[in-house]
């Protein structure tokens, strides 16, 4: 025992440790993606997101005023502006050719083609000046290594909710969860009572299915299901999708529930009984009480696993405005937008902030609940 | 349609005032003005279908889908139908799912012919009218080419035309900035052996010549699979391509391990590729344009198809910021000018007047134009006006298009699922990753012989 005892805070230091390793490995991407769904969409490209609260430094690609602006002085046509067009910003080097883009300091006179020359100076102001008049109907191009301060918007919010459709699929996916969070539940809550406290003949037979159930692969019945619905006239509909996640859902909840109820104090239901109540009245006024726990355990499981779920909507709902799901859209968005990675980390933020909110309020029934079906069994 | 046309003949006089106050708000483009032909249009102006909802399911998403929406308009305009057009971009699990299950849109539209083939042969498309094919062989430059890659058994074994192609995409094309050649001096080459010598001239200068990326989620190395199919083309007959599509030359093939080896002689260059070999198959396709826009550029050089300008960095102009030309056949060999391509084709899964109706309105010349006049919309059709095109890169698009001496599809699109799909995909990831040409081509047909 002493031997035992006395390893004891190596030990505790070896499970800090791990934890917080554990956590960090969590935390940093997390903190990666939020920190980078603020970011203004070039400097993300530029530098890494543990840099963004630093000044940024990178190699830009300006374009100068087009021709039509151009006035004539001391025998030049000049052209004149300000490569930042009224943002903060350094230049700290420039270029006039692709080739050698950092080339000159501010203020030096830079050479180019056909006998013009460019000067930047250190605000971004230049001038690029020409014996012959500018032609052509573009600007030319200035390439600069500024420092600019870091930028932090929330316009990949709005970007994101408005204008890539994610608000609507929010919506969409909310009509998805919440009746397919609480049909379940209803159903299996009545449904674990009866096989936990009701007496009737196959009972057992009757349990041993629904623990079968949770082993069939739920990919198997995709199409003989929608094949069902084609043909009862639902369609592709949320009537489909809520039916289609309610049976998914359903061993399990039975599973669950049934072994937490069982496992409630034989004494209270008996004497409940003497006292003459009915087994609704039971069921209403004790076993609902008293497994809340577990009901608010399994709400958690259901809820996240239909939030974060592809597949079934894939298959049960229609691909258009008004049914696609947020994961749904977040895969679009991944096929479409694929390199815009403000959008991405945006949007994932969006889809994760309901699933985080739900933890943190729920938490402590997630960890009792799964706890009360591991205590005692049936 | 000859109907249709006799109706149109004594109808349009009247036509024409009628159509013109009917949903005018929301066609992009005034009905009666412009370089359209207006006349292709009012024909449907007659047809009376409204209350008919009329599915479409397919491939495009966001700017596509913007553009077919602003096709399918005119057509609910002229008509009175409503069509509903839904996009994914699982399409190709889905639509499976959707028709063997038993509640298929109306219309689906398949990106690729290998995958309405497998669903014809199981008896869940509809065939469309012969008069259909007589028109394609007509109307489309290479009209039976098209009638041929439309047509598949059906469940009895009996070759039935189920595919209408609208909207074609080329896809030997060479990206770059051409204001980085001018600082560089470089000029655009006409074959491909000055292609090789620019690559050569670029790596001589300390930079770097192409970008390339296969990386694509699950598709991931299909950019590889159409760098092959090009070099197939110019290296070989298209006698020879066609009998590799369909295996009669086997994938492990001397011919096709040389032309894969031609393409790792790019791939898998470290001087030629941005980043090294090795971040040619971790880097995104979509990604991969990036590099020639960054300051200094990372690349000069991009092969990709007409497409990609929509993953180019935000306000790059193309034509100006960005051009492209034909990806080069070698002056060596005497192939002409092979063009490689692909092209998404209309089929009827769910069968209705309003949908053979609609099917109908893809063949008028007024609904290619309506793309035609708003993005890089190319199409084999030889009525429509090219003066729809608003800017003359993409009249040069359709140039390549025409000037072809040989057009073949995309080959990995011929090929069966599991192949063009699937091995001919990790196959080239893993050749790139350093797998011999032979090896991997030894497994690919290895599966091949297995289906």
């Amino acid at each position: 025992m002493e031997n035992i005892a006395g390893h004891k805070p190596a030990l505790r230091w070896v499970v800090n440790i791990s934890v917080i390793v554990l956590v960090l490995m969590w935390v940093i991407p997390t903190t990666g993606l939020l920190v980078s769904s603020f970011r203004d969409r070039d400097q993300i490209s530029y530098t890494g997101w543990w840099k963004a609260p630093f000044q940024q430094e990178q190699n830009q690609i300006f374009r100068s005023q087009p021709p039509d602006t151009q006035f004539e002085a001391d025998g030049e046509f000049i052209l004149e502006g300000n490569i930042f067009e009224g943002e903060e910003g350094k230049v700290l080097a420039f270029g006039t050719s692709s080739r050698d883009p950092t080339r000159y300091q501010p203020n030096d006179i830079g050479e180019m083609s056909k006998s013009r020359t460019m000067v930047v100076d250190n605000d971004g102001n230049y001038r690029i000046a020409s014996p012959e008049p500018h032609s052509g109907n573009r600007g030319v191009r200035i390439f600069a290594t500024t420092s600019q301060p870091p930028k932090m918007t929330l316009e990949n919010y709005a970007k994101v909710i408005f204008s890539e459709g994610l608000g609507q699929s929010f919506l969409n996916t909310f009509s998805v969860t919440i009746p397919a969070t609480v049909i379940p539940i209803l159903i299996a809550a009545f449904a674990a009572y009866a096989l936990a406290w009701m007496e009737f003949p196959g009972k057992y037979i009757l349990i041993a299915c629904v623990v079968g159930l949770l082993v069939v692969p739920l990919q198997l019945t995709f199409i003989p299901l929608l094949r069902l619905h084609n043909t009862l006239g639902i369609g592709k509909e949320y009537l489909g999708i809520w039916l289609a996640h309610t049976g998914f859902g359903l061993p399990l909840a039975i599973y669950l529930l049934r072994n937490y109820i069982a496992g409630l104090p034989k004494e209270i239901i008996e004497s409940a009984r003497v006292d003459g109540a009915t087994d609704f009245d039971i069921f209403r006024k004790i076993i609902l009480q008293l497994s809340f726990p577990a009901l608010a355990s399994f709400a958690i499981f259901q809820f996240l696993w239909v939030w974060n779920d592809l597949l079934v909507a894939t298959v049960f709902l229609g691909n258009n405005e008004d049914q696609l799901v947020m994961t749904g859209r977040l895969r679009e968005l991944l096929g479409s937008r694929g390199g815009d990675w403000e959008i991405l980390a945006t949007s994932a933020f969006v889809s994760i902030a309901v699933p985080i909110l739900v933890f943190f309020l729920l938490q402590k029934y997630l960890v009792r609940g799964l706890l009360a079906g591991s205590v005692k069994g049936g | 349609m000859r109907l249709i046309k006799s109706l149109f003949a004594s109808m349009l006089c009247t036509g024409l005032a009628v159509v013109g106050s009917t949903a005018q708000e929301e066609l992009m483009f005034p009905i009666g003005e412009g370089n359209f032909n207006w006349e292709s249009y009012q024909e449907f102006s007659e047809m009376d279908l409204s209350g008919e909802t009329i599915s479409v399911f397919g491939p495009w998403l966001n700017q596509d889908k913007v553009f077919v929406d602003s096709v399918i308009a005119y057509f609910e305009a002229a008509t009175g139908a409503n069509v509903e057009y839904s996009g994914s971009d699982s399409f190709e699990q889905q639509i499976v799912i959707d028709t063997e299950a038993g509640s298929p849109p109306n219309i689906a539209v398949f990106p690729q012919p290998g995958l309405a083939k497998d669903l014809a042969s199981k008896g869940l498309l509809v065939p469309l009218d012969g008069a259909i094919g007589d028109w394609v062989k007509e109307n489309y430059a290479a009209g039976q080419s098209w009638v041929d890659l439309g047509t598949y058994p059906d469940e009895n074994g009996e070759n039935q035309l189920y595919g209408f192609f609208y909207k074609v995409d080329v896809k030997s094309l060479v990206w770059y900035v051409p204001e980085n050649f001018e600082d560089a001096g470089y000029e655009v080459p006409t074959t491909m052996e000055e292609l090789k010598a620019l690559s050569d001239q670029i790596v001589a200068d300390g930079e770097t010549p192409w970008c390339i990326g296969l990386g694509s989620g699950g598709a991931t190395g299909w950019p590889a699979t159409d760098w092959v199919e090009d070099l197939m083309l110019r290296t070989q007959t298209p006698e020879v391509y066609d009998a590799w599509v369909d295996n009669s030359m086997k994938f492990n093939d001397p011919i096709v391990v040389s032309t894969i080896d031609e393409f790792g002689s790019f791939a898998r260059n470290e001087d030629y590729v941005s980043g090294g070999s090795a971040a040619v198959a971790s880097t995104d396709f979509r990604d991969s344009p990036k590099g020639m826009f960054t300051s200094p550029p990372q690349c000069y050089l991009h092969r990709q198809a007409s497409f990609i300008p929509a993953f180019f960095p935000e306000g790059t102009e193309v034509g100006v910021d960005a051009d492209f030309f034909y990806f080069p056949a070698f002056a060596g060999k005497d192939l002409g000018t092979p063009v490689l391509g692909g092209g998404t084709l209309f089929a009827i899964t769910s069968d209705s007047p309003g949908t053979r109706a609609f099917i109908d309105f893809l063949s008028t010349p007024i609904a290619h134009e309506i793309w035609m006049a708003q993005s890089g919309f190319l199409t084999p059709h030889k009525g429509v006006n090219p003066d729809v095109y608003t800017d003359a890169t993409l009249r040069n698009l359709n140039e390549i298009l025409l000037g072809a001496t040989t057009f073949r599809f995309d080959g990995s699109d011929l090929m069966p699922g599991p192949i063009g799909a699937g091995v001919f995909w990790t196959g080239m990831v893993d050749y790139v990753g350093g797998k011999e040409a032979q090896e991997v081509a030894d497994e690919i047909q290895a599966t091949w012989d297995a289906l």
